[in-house]
């Protein structure tokens, strides 16, 4: 039974099924994005930080609006010939309009790429170090001897699991421990269930609340973890995040960060931020960010004598938001002020050549409180950007799909009922339109404004 | 989209065109963004009335929608409407416009 009105329209609206449908369709898309549009404007008015401006890299998102145009107008291209049966332009101007798509989402997974690589670290004082860690941060303890695993008898959240949330962090492949009988054991999953099962009998008979599990090391062995693997630490004890902890001796928790920018917008003295303790980045560096600042508002002064300083957000970014370019700093009356916006080198960087244009600092613990690489957890920006984007970027996945769909699927449609074809590419068509108008506006407020 | 053969191909001059414009504008936006006006806020003024410009070009050329049926028209006019609701909700929580300014005055506590 053939559906009516797919084809040819309907006499009284003039249309066929499916231009109705996409419509309808494209309507609570606008409301999708219109709420999360809502909740850029919320969280940019709500920011108690400076919003990030042109900190992303606006070459590589120009390109991507570009290369959405072309492919914009590729789909249209791939309706009209199919409308005048020219099959052979029809499939060239459909694979365009894929390809372009293939080539968005390859630029964005550069851009989420150098993202996850790049890291902020907040200074007790305020100031931010962006940066690469080129050996990552862990957390490093000695001469752990003693494991005290815990095994509540009343159903909980927590219960002891080396298996999974202590061995892993453990160095050497398989230690071996004594349990209070005098038994060594591998600890493995077997043998904890054993363990544990032997624990939980015993505190029931002696009526206690929990079961307590001691295992101590035949040889002490080290434990490595990052911050956000283990629950918590001090200079003898670790925790871990199934609530174990074991004893030992606190050996390194320093960070050491390849310096590429120093933000002193947070810190009262910005020329006495803490990035240029002599431990740090020195006087030096100090120097040089005093330098770049100060000239930048002398330029401001000279180019608009009449506006605040306090409200250029621009300015306020330009001196003191200062972006280190080598491993040692300028000379005296060289490079000031950078194009580029914080993430537009994190692509390159990404490699191991590229680190030695920047200096190296290595943070006690004590002088950072909080750091995270360029993803929704470092703040409402980039928690909005990733949302943002990536829901657009499944858009856009989706529409190609549909479109490669018809190129390649449609074989048999295009021969006998082009005309059908026709339709479902238009359908197609304006769906594509749409996330390319989403990236209109995308675009300046994320990139630009 | 049209269908005979000459409003086709005169549509098909119309995209390339209007794909350049709107390359230009991009650019235009672009541009404006690293020229700093009094205030941010005339900044993103500017960039979003190019957005719209872009946006408007994009849904009546691109999307046919100047010359569509009029039960399109009439679903949009929906969207629109639903639309202007959500953001102006989104607002009015935010600014409060409705303050009681003297309506009633509370009683006087007698100590």
């Amino acid at each position: 039974m053939d559906i009516p009105y797919t084809v040819h329209a309907r006499p009284d609206t003039g249309l066929y099924n499916a231009k109705i449908g996409i419509w309808l369709f494209l309507a609570s898309e606008v409301m999708l994005f219109g709420g999360l549009f809502s909740a850029y404007i919320f969280l940019r008015v709500g920011a108690d930080y400076p919003w990030p401006v042109h900190d992303l890299d606006v070459t590589l998102g120009f390109i991507n609006t570009v290369v959405l145009i072309a492919s914009s107008v590729t789909v249209l291209m791939a309706l009209a010939m199919l409308k005048l049966r020219k099959f052979g332009w029809y499939r060239i101007n459909m694979a365009l309009t894929v390809l372009c798509a293939g080539v968005f989402m390859f630029n964005k997974t550069l851009e989420y790429k150098a993202k996850f690589a790049h890291y902020a670290v907040k200074l007790t004082d305020g100031t931010l170090l962006t940066g690469h860690l080129p050996h990552g941060y862990q957390v490093k303890f000695d001469g752990v001897t003693e494991l005290n695993l815990s095994v509540p008898l009343k159903h909980s959240a927590v219960t002891a699991d080396p298996v999974s949330y202590v061995l892993p962090f453990i160095e050497g492949t398989a230690p071996k421990f004594k349990t209070e009988d005098g038994t060594e054991i591998t600890l493995d999953k077997a043998s904890f269930a054993d363990l544990s099962a032997k624990a939980v009998v015993k505190a029931k008979a002696e009526n206690k609340g929990s079961a307590s599990i001691k295992l101590v090391a035949t040889v002490p062995v080290k434990v490595a973890a990052k911050p956000s693997e283990i629950f918590g630490y001090t200079e003898s004890t670790i925790t871990f995040r199934d609530g174990t902890t074991a004893t030992g001796k606190l050996t390194d928790d320093k960070m050491t960060l390849e310096v590429d920018g120093v933000d002193a917008r947070g810190v009262a003295q910005s020329e006495n931020s803490l990035a240029f303790d002599h431990r740090y980045l020195g006087e030096a560096w100090q120097k040089a960010f005093v330098e770049n600042r100060d000239h930048h508002i002398a330029k401001f002064e000279k180019d608009f004598p009449t506006r605040d300083k306090a409200r250029s957000a621009t300015l306020q970014k330009e001196s003191l938001y200062f972006k280190l370019h080598s491993a040692t700093p300028p000379a005296e009356g060289e490079a000031h002020g950078d194009k580029h916006g914080a993430e537009a080198h994190a692509p390159a960087e990404a490699h191991g050549e590229a680190h030695a244009h920047h200096p190296t600092v290595v943070l006690e613990k004590k002088d950072f409180t909080f750091f995270s690489n360029f993803t929704p957890k470092l703040n409402t920006y980039y928690a909005i950007y990733f949302t943002l984007t990536g829901l657009h970027g499944l858009h856009v996945v989706a529409g190609a799909g549909v479109l490669l769909y018809f190129l390649v699927f449609d074989g048999k449609r295009l021969r006998q009922d082009p005309e059908h074809l026709a339709n479902r590419v238009e359908v197609g068509g304006l769906f594509w339109h749409f996330v390319d108008l989403v990236w209109i506006f995308l675009f300046p407020l994320l990139y630009l404004l | 989209m049209a269908d005979n053969v000459e409003e086709i191909q005169k549509s098909i001059k119309w995209y390339f065109i209007i794909g350049g414009v709107l390359m230009i504008l991009s650019a235009a936006t672009v541009g404006l963004s690293y020229y700093e006006l009094p205030t941010h806020s005339l900044n993103i003024l500017v960039g979003m009335i190019l957005a719209t410009i872009k946006a408007s070009l994009v849904a009546l050329i691109f999307m046919h929608l100047s010359h569509e049926r009029s039960l399109i028209y009439k679903i949009l006019a929906f969207t629109v409407a639903f639309a202007i609701v959500l953001f102006t909700l989104f607002i009015l929580s935010h600014e409060d416009p409705l303050e009681f300014k003297g309506m009633y005055a509370p009683v006087e506590q007698e100590q």
